[in-house]
């Protein structure tokens, strides 16, 4: 039988110390034996995924030296005294030269340019059906339990689905391009935003929506002057992170024809195979990086403005 | 005319309100006093349907409150304004905004989503401000002002609302009692001036004696007094109060020794 916290109320004539000690040791005794079972069961899924992943030391000892050995394949060959050599009359640089390692630098750019426009316009849209759904779904704030239960369930479906396998069927229905790629991450950052967004609405006060219910508005208005004030600083702070989460999806989704720098990554990889992998890779790891540097100060100052209030 | 008719409120099986009939006639400032826990708040928001009745009726004017639904219900709780312990204002919001969003009931979907409020509405706001001697702080963040600054902002916010009816739960428990008394006097003037049928919850004796025409005494969610000041008894009072009877009596206008907080609601299951 489960013990609750709560010990039996003390009877005249029994000692409440002694009466207190056997209950905290029954507690105790309870929950040694709940730990005892979850670490067995924690200890059955570590041996059963190790045996299902091959995750054995001979395998990694024989793989990890063929990373090395595909980067080595996609290295570029520099030499130092031609490394910032021009291009000749023919519009060519000479090979060893970053110039001819990075021929195609202004499509490669372009491409990355339309990798963040695809995850800015999909966190916008994203973000407003996001705000929306989140109301709907949050159980305190839900205009009726069904409401939330089909919000709760859609939202689920949206973030439970990877992009990639959305962005297969778009490029399917709306032809390869980034139309696609943004379709299929603007549906999977919905699921996830909705969610974030639905649980810090249900942590925000209730009496600011029970005054506006008293002056007679109706659950949009409730929601708009009750709630959003409230969570606003924190829904932009998801946001803005899930920015940095939609730029590195518009970046794989490509994979598969959904547009962006991953359509040139995968051309690259499957046609040749040799420096330009990396000439794009550089680029990609370099812009994912600068926009997380920046989206993250930002977040910080946002939450930084918050905490002195 | 506001009409109770045996009007009752279960709690999972617990009475919080038990067969109160009463009449309040336009214009009277109705004092409801009783211990924590009972009913006055429930009676209170059962008035402005925050919460709804288990049985029995409400009428005003004839018309049946615990019937209505939808943009009637809404037009009801334009008409009726209330004015809360704790204020429920949205702090994040400055003082103007907040004291429009008593308009609301006036607005459509589009307007308030963007929140569009005209010249008038704002014109209207700060003379309502100005009334309790806020003006001034219109475009502060709410949560900044002290808590009787945010007690007068939520009574212009009612104000704007051009109610017939006040409801105010308990608007002095979190208060200090200088500004317990400029909130209590605010609302009388409203009684006087306005000619608003005010019903006010109150937790001390003293208040209610001082400020209203008529005190109703509620003890385990049923009306056991109803009567003027002179005719409240010390004893009747006793009775109502029972063992919180020391703390009614003793504090002036409000409870600022509990520092704010409301002492837990008796109804504790055993």
């Amino acid at each position: 039988m489960a013990l609750t916290l709560t010990m039996p109320p003390v009877q005249p004539g029994q000692d409440a110390v002694a009466l207190f000690e056997a209950h905290r040791a029954a507690i105790r005794r309870q929950k040694l034996t709940a730990n005892l079972l979850l670490l067995g069961g924690f200890l059955v899924m570590l041996f059963w995924s190790i045996d299902v992943s091959r995750f054995w030391p001979e395998s990694l000892i024989a793989g990890v030296p063929r990373i090395f050995e595909y980067f080595g394949s996609v290295m570029p060959t520099l030499q130092w005294d031609l490394l910032f050599a021009g291009a000749n009359a023919e519009g060519r640089f000479p090979q060893g030269s970053i110039g001819f390692w990075y021929n195609d630098f202004w499509t490669y750019l372009s491409l990355i340019w339309e990798t963040i426009l695809m995850a800015i316009t999909s966190t916008l849209i994203a973000t407003a059906l996001a705000v929306v759904l989140s109301f709907l779904a949050a159980r305190n704030l839900t205009p009726a339990p069904w409401v939330g239960v089909v919000a709760r369930r859609f939202l689920e479906f949206c973030r439970g689905v990877p992009e990639i396998l959305f962005a297969l069927v778009f490029v399917f229905a709306v032809g390869i391009g980034p139309l696609a790629g943004i379709l299929a991450i603007t549906i999977h950052a919905t699921g996830a935003l909705g969610k974030l967004f639905s649980e810090v609405n249900e942590n925000a006060s209730m009496r600011p929506v029970d005054g506006l219910t008293a002056v007679g508005g109706t659950w949009a208005q409730r929601m708009r002057y009750g709630v959003l004030p409230q969570v606003l600083p924190n829904f932009t702070s998801y946001a803005l992170w899930r920015f940095e989460i939609n730029v590195r999806a518009a970046a794989v989704v490509g994979f598969v024809g959904g547009g962006g720098i991953g359509q040139e990554l995968n051309h690259v990889i499957s046609f040749y195979s040799d420096d330009r992998v990396t000439a794009v890779l550089i680029l990609v790891v370099l812009t994912v990086t600068l926009i997380d540097l920046v989206s993250e100060r930002a977040r910080h100052a946002l939450i930084g403005k918050e905490s002195l209030k | 005319m506001l009409e109770f008719r045996k009007l009752t409120k279960e709690f999972n099986g617990k009475r919080a309100v038990s067969d109160v009939t009463l009449s309040i006639p336009a214009g009277q400032m109705v004092g409801v006093i009783g211990r924590s826990g009972a009913g006055k708040s429930t009676l209170l928001r059962m008035i402005n349907r925050l919460n709804d009745a288990s049985s029995g009726q409400l009428l005003h004017e004839g018309r049946e409150i615990t019937a209505l639904t939808g943009r009637d219900l809404r037009q009801w709780r334009n008409e009726c304004a209330m004015v809360f312990q704790q204020f429920n204002l949205v702090g994040r919001l400055n003082v103007l905004t907040n004291v429009m969003s008593g308009r609301l009931f006036h607005h459509g979907f589009g307007t308030s989503m963007l929140g569009l409020f005209s010249a008038r509405e704002r014109a209207f706001a700060i003379r309502a401000l100005d009334r309790l001697g806020m003006a001034h702080v219109a475009l502060q963040q709410t949560d900044t002002l002290s808590g009787g600054q945010q007690q007068r902002v939520a009574i212009a916010r009612a104000l704007v609302q051009e109610p017939k009816i006040l409801l105010a739960d308990e608007p002095i428990a979190s208060l200090d009692p200088l500004n317990a008394k400029i909130v209590m006097d605010a609302l009388r003037a409203i009684n006087t001036e306005d000619g608003l049928t005010v019903i006010c919850n109150l937790h001390t004796l003293d208040t209610a004696r001082h400020y209203c025409d008529r005190i109703i005494g509620m003890q385990d969610g049923r009306v056991v007094f109803d009567g003027t000041a002179a005719q409240l008894t010390d004893r009747m009072a006793r009775e109502i109060y029972g063992a919180e009877a020391a703390e009614a009596f003793n504090e002036a206008l409000t409870s600022t020794s509990l520092g704010g907080a409301r002492p837990a609601p008796a109804v504790v299951a055993v």
